[in-house]
């Protein structure tokens, strides 16, 4: 599973404390998630999809061969 | 979890951790004393002090995972350690001590009985928590 969330978040120039409090989460949170070693719970996707006004899959990049 | 929740269990261990230092410095026995301490020092350079105790899912299922290792290692472990203390003390094998089996045999008695409370905590938590989170079929 990749993500675009650091994309999403440098858009709204935010940084990963502010992002972090925005979705009530810590900034390791948020740094592990960016690095793709962190897979968070589908009402946390939805959380960062909701905020960022797009879609979960705009986020969040299924890839079936990983898994 | 809350920071008075937090702080209930921090002071929970550090009191538990001081009576364990000092049971062991009075009952001289300093292995266990010196185990303590490093356990307390562990305990405060690990665990985090900050006013502001935000658990999130990130760090729920890490406490997750610590927690299957730890049932993981110790329960094999303390298992292991009973029957390494029981069957010499039963076969009056000189394993430990020469002719002197009553504090192996203790010590495998408390291991046994240890392994099968964990056991049963965890088989009764689980048996809980799987219907806690709908495990049970609702199908007729």
């Amino acid at each position: 599973m990749k993500n675009k969330l650091k994309v999403f978040r440098i858009i709204k120039n935010l940084t990963q404390e502010q992002l972090a409090d925005k979705l009530n989460v810590s900034r390791q949170t948020v740094i592990a998630i960016e690095s793709g070693k962190y897979l968070p719970s589908l009402g946390l996707a939805f959380k960062i999809a909701t905020f960022f006004k797009v879609n979960i899959e705009n986020i969040f990049i299924y890839n079936q061969q990983e898994e | 979890m809350n920071i008075k929740k937090y702080e209930k269990i921090k002071s929970s261990v550090i009191i538990f951790i001081i009576t364990i230092i000092t049971i062991s410095i009075f009952s001289k026995l300093y292995l266990l004393a010196v185990v303590g301490i490093l356990t307390g020092i562990l305990f405060f350079s690990i665990v985090r002090f900050k006013t502001d105790i935000n658990i999130d899912e990130r760090e729920q299922e890490i406490k997750e995972k610590a927690a299957n290792i730890t049932y993981a290692i110790f329960v094999p472990t303390i298992s292991i350690g009973s029957f390494l203390l029981l069957v010499p003390s039963l076969s009056k094998l000189s394993v430990f001590f020469k002719g002197e089996f009553i504090f192996t045999e203790t010590l495998g008695v408390i291991f046994a009985y240890l392994t099968l409370f964990l056991i049963t905590v965890y088989t009764i938590s689980y048996f809980f928590l799987n219907r806690k989170f709908g495990g049970k079929s609702d199908e007729k």
